[in-house]
Parts: C-alpha cells; structure tokens; sequence
C-alpha cells in the first residue's frame, strides 16, 4: 500500500514537470505548428494527471471530469485547427 | 515494505511513461522542424499517456474506477491518433518542406 501511494505520487509530479515543459514550447515556439504540437502533448499530459489523480485520491470524479475534457479538448483543438487554417488561407499570399 | 506483483507490474508501467515521455519531450526541443517535432509529440503524447493509463488501472482500487479507466482509454486511442492527424494536416497545407522552415512562418500565420 506504501509503494502504491509512493507511485502514483511520483507519477503526479512527474506528469506536471510534462506539461511545464509543454507549457514552455507552447509559449517559445516559433511557428504555428509548433505551438499546435504542444498544444496537443499538454492536453496528453493534463488527461493522464487527472486519471492519476482520482486513482490516488481514490474519487470516481475525476475520472469523470478527465473523460469529459478529454471529448471536448478534441473538440476545441479540432476548431483551433480549422480557424487557424481558414485564416492562413484568407490572409497568406 | 511489501510489494505486490500489481505494484511491480505498475511499476513497470509507469517507468516506461517516464522514459517514452523523457525523449518525446528532449525530441520536441533538438528537433528543428515541425514533422520531426510531431513524431516526438506523438511519442510522448500516446505511449506515455498509454503506459500511465495501464499503470492506473493496474492500481485502481475498484471495479467503476477501472471500467472508467478503460473507457477513458478507449477515447484516447481514437482521439489521440485524430489530433495527431489534424495537426500533420495543418502543417502540410500551410507550406512546411521537411528538413527546413519558410522565412514567413516564423511569426504566425499573419505575418
């Protein structure tokens, strides 16, 4: 029970160390598409931090609440993509 | 201490995730343009996330956690894959070549 405790904790920290670095890409990244790469490990990384969470905290709610922002992340990273190209073909020679 | 041959295997797991999501992320910044960041995205951004699934679920301590788990895991095999596809589709139609990146995508599609 010790060594279930101690992995999951680790695992917490470490996926929040991901999505820091993911955070930094997403902010340097000289290009669109790079931003849309990291965009799309952050949302990985924050999906398995939840499931790893409520497994810890042994609360069926967050598993929940990771499903449903798993459906609509893909969602709003589909729309982000498809403004993003409208605008790249209106606007760019 | 006593481990139970869940943990050992849930250890395994999780170190994989650990590992896989290690060079995915050391890949998203040696790497120089978009496709190549993209295979290191996928690699941190699927197996890792997989692996730490399988951990999880190899440690949930009920049965409605890991029906939810293997839901979950589920929608991440299609979604995951669809993400990957609309952003290689992105960058292909707005003008990468492989290897190298055009000067007027170095701020955005605006610019």
């Amino acid at each position: 029970m010790v060594m279930t405790t101690l992995l999951l904790h680790y695992m917490q920290w470490f996926l929040l160390f991901c999505a820091m670095v993911c955070i930094i890409r997403l902010v340097v990244g000289p290009t669109t598409a790079d931003r849309l790469v990291a965009l799309n490990i952050l949302s990985g990384a924050t999906l398995g931090f939840l499931v790893v969470r409520g497994v810890y905290q042994q609360r069926l709610l967050y598993l929940d609440v990771a499903l449903v922002y798993d459906i609509f992340g893909f969602l709003g990273f589909m729309a982000i993509a498809r403004f993003l190209r409208d605008k790249l073909s209106k606007g760019g020679e | 201490m006593e481990i139970s041959i869940r943990e050992w295997l849930a250890l395994a797991a999780f170190a994989s995730a650990t590992v896989f999501a290690l060079f995915g992320l050391v890949g998203l910044f040696r790497f120089s343009d978009p496709f190549s960041r993209m295979q290191a995205g996928g690699l941190a951004g699927t197996t890792a996330i997989f692996s730490t699934f399988i951990g999880a679920l190899l440690l949930s301590p009920s049965w409605e956690m890991g029906a939810r788990i293997v839901i979950i895991m589920l929608f991440f095999l299609i979604s995951a894959p669809t993400g990957s596809y609309i952003v290689a589709r992105f960058v292909w139609q707005s003008g990468f070549e492989i290897g190298k990146t055009p000067k007027k995508m170095l701020r955005g599609p605006k610019e």
